[in-house]
């Protein structure tokens, strides 16, 4: 009975931390133009405050679940509910934290816009979607918030819709997100048709049926029904797709980069912090639906994905186009962990990352935000995120340097930083697992390796070019006048620093099997190689410093810049691999023409049959009306002029002549006579 | 009540043709007022019904509600025994939803009339003579009955897209008309076969009763639609080429790729109201009487071409997509987009499971209010500038703030954002049509799969539109004058689409709203059709 | 004794040229003589047959009779002609078609 009551009473609550922000978005979008600020922060902390508290509930507790009847069809009855966990709690704090520090942070960042109420409202929706998202009981909820976090993006990136490069990119977004989508769909249909329910903890859950369900004799069997194997194969495979578009893997990741149109601040809460962790969330709720081969599709994917971002991330020169594909990279990373199955690292990754992720960019916003300020005071014209013409900011913005330097080294994963916590994690893990394995699943904790050496070059060029190089446009004093951005920017900023360091996760900063965060997930599954946890971390960090070093000799020295950039792999990175041509060459355009053709063959064929009938059908009718008037009129017509003929010719008997009438008259009596008498 | 429902338009019909022409500004308000008084009675019919199991409907006479039945025609054919029609109305489960939506439809329609400035009192009346023949079709139990109303729909509508439609409309209202009467013309035949076939077991008499026409039991021995006997005709059995037949004529309203080409035609030429009542109504008339019709009556023949007709609706789906995609024209766009979505209720109502017909059945309401939502913004844009062509527009969004917001929410809703009604719709045709192979075996997997791309296209032709219409910096064909002209959302157009939103949303949250009123009848379908 | 048929054979003739003059003469008086000449056959006629009556005188009777008439209807004939020439100033009875005025 107890129980009962505890677990509606924080399903209120739960309710209450995703209805808060619906209440601000509504609202907002009902009162006036320009307001909203005060409205979006206050429930969004609350939420926030909320969330603290469940959280400190749930975790590491039984987890609640408390359901709702839904819907009912045919003879399944739909439930809504909420399902806390230690999942679902963390992300839910997470989420709401750092939403809390972004609405403060766009306070001034947002200030001079028009339209900011509808700023606020977007952001509004965007948390009750995302909160929604995590806390949600059934796949069906899921899939609904899943698609309004979606929605919320486009909106949020297409903020500026009058500038066209932002319309695209929201339309790109929500298009490769649908694609996505519609694998996440067909995931949903393949399990519903196969276990009647859509139910979380029912399905995954330790007792779930996916568990419950085998594979025999190439049938997949569940409690009631069946289908061949291929369908487990393709569910997993349906769901993965979904977490690639949300997760921006490879192929469905271009969408990302150019999501960086919106309003930087958004950049960071969703395309960096949190949306994005949305596709590997979902991966960690349905993961027992996966089979060995989507794991394995799964590693490549996100192995693939990590270095090919980095690759990029190495040769392009727009501060936030960077920091974008430093996340495609870093997300890379989290679905890699996933498929090698290390569950909790992926996640304790996730958190790490959604802090100094979130700080790099609020950083970048901040030099972007001063270095506009900066322009339009002195009316000159540069591009503003281009980390060409930066340089020697340090002086002038020591708070900014520090966060980023901070986050930088979270990214890169020195020690004493979170990222080392969490990175060197997966990488440990991944080291672990190749070890049962052969041939090519050798190769990939080496890739990683080699990735998360490509992260150190790419992220410390930004740092060097923006903070320590000589400035292009200006002179050095000039850059000294750009002041650090201000005070609710720069506190934001600083508060994330702190959760950048290892001590927000852990009391060793050498180990990640003593954070908390790991630890409230489920353990290791792998022998654990003691070799691995002080030899890979040792490695790596002196690969780092080497790099850091030379990455300071080419980018504050000057040296050896042109070697760099002179060749074709760089070429080949500074176009993103081509990959929006190839997509635009085999999928965009060939739509676009197969679409006109649909139509043309519809106007020209289907619809030109329909009219050709029409014109058999008056061809047809012009012949029955030539039947009509020559033989059938005809008939009658000559009828009539027989008729005619006849009473012309009588009509001469007619002369009125006595003459006439006696001959007749003679000629008839002596026809009779001799008739009579002849005949 | 039924009655009421069908004959209170004909009678404010009437009256609008005997008040003098001077009062000729009324006639609105009189057609707004009779489909206000439509809602409400159709409200409270739903707040009444009765959704147990034992008032399911579907093939059990005693099951309907709100019977009415008067004999009608009594002719005593001597020695063929006597005619037997009735006047005979009554709804279930799977009648009553499209009540509420014809009133709503038709509330929304008559806003959108305001625009009409010709003629008023032939229009008016013409409509609301729509809207009786509408309501009657989805009363109707008697074929014979039913097939007057359906008929009686095509009359007005060949002269309001003929008289006040666009610069092609007589060339649209013809092709039209005789399109759509091309389906029915053979649906009398069957009627008729129907009729000789089928004996009312009370009273002896061959009779038009189609809930009789749904019971094997009540055919006459060697009669040439029997099941028992299955008479051939031409080569193929007779049930089967009367399914086809029947299934023709409703595919035809519905539509269906290949015969879909009179709508783009009809929708572009129509006035916006009646645009609304096309999308709205009349294709759901289709959908409808697949369901009630051709399902019911020759289950065994569904069953056999359920393949074909899954394939036919994934194909209308990708078509309609495709050809959505590669339109310039706004409102063409839109008919498109209803071929598509129209796609979703042949496959779900193919599939023959609950979750298959459930979903058609939602996609029909959830697709009645957006379509007539999309028509009747594409409708304001029109009103105001007289042109529709995407190309000419750009950053509407800047001077249309509210107008963009209303149509973001119709565009998204659409084209399936969860939280709206066409996403719970479309999910659960997808779902039933997936789990059909399990169930009946009658649709293959793919074929759901398929249909999802449908999905992914009709978010790319509605975003791409929103992008080149409403986003970017505004510039417009027609400079200076279009900026006056294009004022933005006024008190009426509110009034018409706060109540599609709402619709549209409630069905998306709470589908139980709908759900729970018809699951009962969509059980019992399933089980009459699948034997 | 002259025998019957000669008189049958004038009287013949006498009818043919009286009735050939109906038909085609073009005076109205000229037909009158045609009349005159029919009748004139059958008083031959009546005459001839005469000597073959049961009782005697009967033919020569009727004929004297006939004559009378013929004198007559001459009479009568003649008056209808001279109001004919008097009003359509012809007696030509091709051209008198009209039966009104």
């Amino acid at each position: 009975m107890e129980e009962i009551e505890l677990s509606g009473f924080v399903a209120l609550i739960s309710l209450l931390v995703i209805l808060l922000p619906l209440f601000s978005f509504l609202l907002i979008l009902a009162g006036r133009k320009g307001r909203g600020a005060n409205l979006a922060l206050i429930t969004i902390s609350i939420s926030f405050i909320l969330s603290v508290y469940l959280f400190f509930l749930i975790w590491n507790k039984q987890p609640i679940h408390y359901q709702i009847p839904w819907f009912l069809i045919g003879d399944i009855e739909f439930k809504a509910g909420v399902l806390l966990n230690n999942l679902s709690v963390l992300m839910m704090t997470l989420v709401s934290g750092i939403s809390v520090l972004v609405h403060i942070y766009s306070r001034t960042y947002m200030k001079d816009d028009l339209n900011i109420h509808r700023y606020w409202a977007y952001l509004g929706l965007f948390c009750f979607s995302m909160l929604g998202l995590v806390i949600s009981d059934n796949l069906l909820l899921i899939y609904l918030f899943w698609e309004l976090v979606g929605f919320s993006s486009f909106l949020l990136i297409g903020f500026w819709y009058t500038k066209p490069l932002a319309s695209r990119a929201a339309k790109k977004a929500f298009i490769m997100n649908r694609i996505g989508d519609i694998g996440f769909l067909i995931g949903i249909i393949i399990i519903f048709s196969q276990f009647r329910t859509l139910d979380i903890m029912a399905l995954f859950g330790d007792i779930g049926l996916v568990k419950a369900s085998l594979v025999d004799k190439g049938l997949w069997i569940s409690a009631s029904r069946q289908m061949p194997e291929a369908w487990l194969s393709i569910a997993g495979l349906a769901f993965f797709i979904g977490a690639m578009a949300k997760s921006a893997q490879f192929p469905l990741h271009t969408w990302l980069p150019d999501a960086m149109e919106g309003p930087t601040s958004v950049s960071s809460l969703i395309h960096a912090a949190t949306m994005v962790a949305a596709g590997v969330f979902l991966i960690a709720r349905v993961y027992p639906v996966f089979d060995p081969f989507v794991l394995n599709c799964m590693v490549f994917i996100g192995a693939f994905t990590a270095f090919m971002a980095a690759t990029i991330a190495l040769s392009q020169n727009d501060i936030k186009r960077i920091l974008a594909y430093s996340t495609i990279s870093q997300l890379g990373f989290m679905v890699m962990a996933l498929g090698i199955g290390a569950y909790s690292e992926s996640i304790f990754h996730l958190a790490t990352h959604a802090f100094f992720k979130c700080l790099l960019f609020l950083g970048a916003g901040s030099v972007i935000h001063q270095l506009h300020h900066y322009r339009d005071v002195h009316s000159l014209d540069f591009d503003n995120q281009d980390i060409r013409i930066m340089g020697g900011l340090r002086k002038g913005m020591p708070i900014t340097f520090i966060g980023m330097c901070l986050a930088s080294a979270a990214l890169i994963g020195l020690p004493l930083s979170s990222g080392y916590l969490s990175k060197d994690a997966i990488l440990i893990t991944a080291f672990e697992w190749a070890g049962s394995r052969d041939g090519i699943y050798k190769m990939i904790p080496y890739v990683m390796v080699i990735t998360s050496w490509f992260t150190v070059f790419y992220i410390s060029r930004l740092v060097f070019k923006v903070f320590f190089s000589t400035p292009k446009r200006m002179s050095r004093e000039q850059a000294n006048q750009i002041q650090d951005a201000p005070r609710q920017m720069s506190y934001v900023v600083l508060i994330l620093a702190f959760f950048c360091l290892f001590f927000a996760f852990s009391f060793n900063p050498f180990s990640f099997e003593s954070s908390w965060l790991w630890n409230g997930f489920s353990s290791n599954l792998f022998q654990n190689v003691k070799l691995y946890h002080w030899l890979l971390p040792l490695i790596l960090n002196i690969g780092t410093v080497v790099l850091i070093f030379t990455t300071y000799r080419i980018y504050v020295k000057n040296d050896g810049i042109s070697i760099l950039e002179k060749n074709i792999f760089h070429r080949f990175f500074r176009q993103e691999w081509y990959l929006n041509e190839l997509y635009s060459y085999f999928f965009t355009v060939p739509i676009e023409k197969f679409s006109r053709l649909c139509y043309w063959f519809d106007r020209n064929i289907i619809d030109a049959l329909v009219l050709k009938s029409a014109t058999l059908v008056s061809i047809l009718s012009a012949i029955t009306h030539w039947c009509d008037r020559i033989l059938v009129d005809g008939f009658v017509n000559a009828l009539g002029t027989c008729a005619k003929w006849i009473g012309y010719f009588s009509r001469n008997f007619q002369t009125g002549k006595l003459q006439h009438y006696l001959i007749s008259m003679l000629l008839i009596v002596l026809s009779f006579f001799i008739l009579t008498y002849f005949i | 009540m039924l009655s009421l429902l069908i004959f209170l338009p004909l009678i404010a019909a009437l009256l609008i043709l005997v008040l003098p022409s001077r009062f000729q500004q009324h006639y609105k308000y009189i057609t707004l007022g009779v489909s206000v008084i439509q809602f409400v009675l159709s409200l409270f019919i739903y707040f009444k019904f009765n959704s147990s199991t034992f008032a399911a409907g579907i093939d059990k006479e005693s099951q309907y509600q709100l019977l009415e039945k008067l004999p009608w025609i009594r002719l005593n054919l001597g020695n063929i025994g006597k005619l037997e029609i009735d006047y005979f109305l009554g709804i279930d489960g799977l009648s009553m939803p499209f009540l509420i939506l014809s009133a709503l439809v038709t509330f929304v329609a008559t806003l959108a009339s305001w625009e009409i400035k010709t003629k008023l009192k032939a229009y008016f009346s013409l409509f609301l003579l729509l809207n009786t023949a509408v309501i009657g079709v989805f009363c109707a139990l008697d074929f014979f009955l039913f097939y007057i109303f359906y008929e009686l729909m095509l009359l007005p509508l060949y002269f309001l897209i003929g008289i006040w439609g666009g610069i092609r409309r007589e060339y649209a209202a013809i092709k039209f008309f005789l399109y759509t009467l091309f389906g029915s013309v053979f649906m009398l035949l069957v009627i008729i076969g129907l009729y000789f076939s089928v004996i009312n077991p009370a009273t002896g008499n061959h009779t038009f009763n189609m809930i009789l026409m749904m019971d094997p039991a009540n055919y006459a021995d060697g009669s040439i639609f029997s099941a028992i006997a299955d008479k051939n005709l031409f080569g193929i059995s007779a049930r089967l080429l009367a399914f086809i037949v029947l299934f023709v004529a409703f595919a035809i309203k519905v539509p269906i790729v290949p015969l879909h080409t009179w709508l783009p035609d009809a929708h572009v030429e129509a006035p916006t109201p009646i645009s609304i009542i096309l999308a709205g109504l009349l294709l759901k008339v289709g959908g409808y009487g697949m369901i009630r019709v051709c399902y019911s009556i020759f289950p065994d023949s569904a069953m056999l071409s359920a393949w074909w007709i899954g394939l036919i609706g994934v194909i209308s789906i990708i078509y309609g997509a495709l050809n959505a995609l590669a339109q310039t024209d706004l409102k063409r766009l839109i008919a498109y987009s209803s071929v598509s979505h129209m796609g979703f209720v042949l496959l779900g109502i193919a599939s023959s499971t609950t979750e298959g017909v459930s979903g058609a059945m939602l996609q029909m309401i959830s697709h009645g209010g957006l379509s007539a939502m999309l028509f009747f913004l594409v409708g304001m844009i029109y009103e105001r500038v007289q042109d529709r062509e995407i190309a000419n527009f750009s950053g509407l969004a800047e001077i249309m703030p509210q107008f963009t917001a209303f149509v973001i929410v119709a565009f998204f809703a659409s084209l399936g954002l969860p939280g709206f009604s066409a996403f719970m719709a479309e999910a659960f045709t997808l779902i039933g049509a997936f789990t059909s192979e399990q169930v009946n075996g009658l649709i293959p997997r793919w074929m759901s799969l398929v249909a999802s791309i449908g999905i992914l296209l009709s978010a790319a032709y509605f975003l791409w539109t929103l992008q080149r219409m409403f986003f970017g910096q505004p510039r417009l064909k027609g400079a200076a004058d279009w900026f006056s002209k294009l004022s933005d959302v006024n008190a009426r157009e509110k009034l018409a689409l706060i109540p599609l939103v709402a619709l549209a949303l409630a069905l998306g949250i709470f589908p139980s709203l709908l759900f729970d009123k018809m699951n009962a009848s969509v059980l019992a379908f399933v089980q009459l059709i699948s034997g | 004794m002259i025998p019957l048929s000669h008189f049958l054979m004038i009287s013949a003739s006498l009818f043919c040229i009286g009735l050939y003059a109906v038909l085609t003469k073009k005076n109205a008086i000229q037909i009158l003589i045609g009349i005159e000449f029919m009748i004139n056959a059958a008083v031959l006629n009546f005459v001839a047959f005469g000597k073959f009556d049961k009782v005697n005188g009967g033919g020569q009777l009727f004929a004297l009779f006939a004559i009378v008439l013929a004198a007559a209807g001459v009479a009568v004939a003649l008056a209808i002609i001279l109001n004919v020439y008097k009003h359509f100033k012809t007696i030509d009875p091709s051209k008198i078609n009209k039966l009104k005025d």
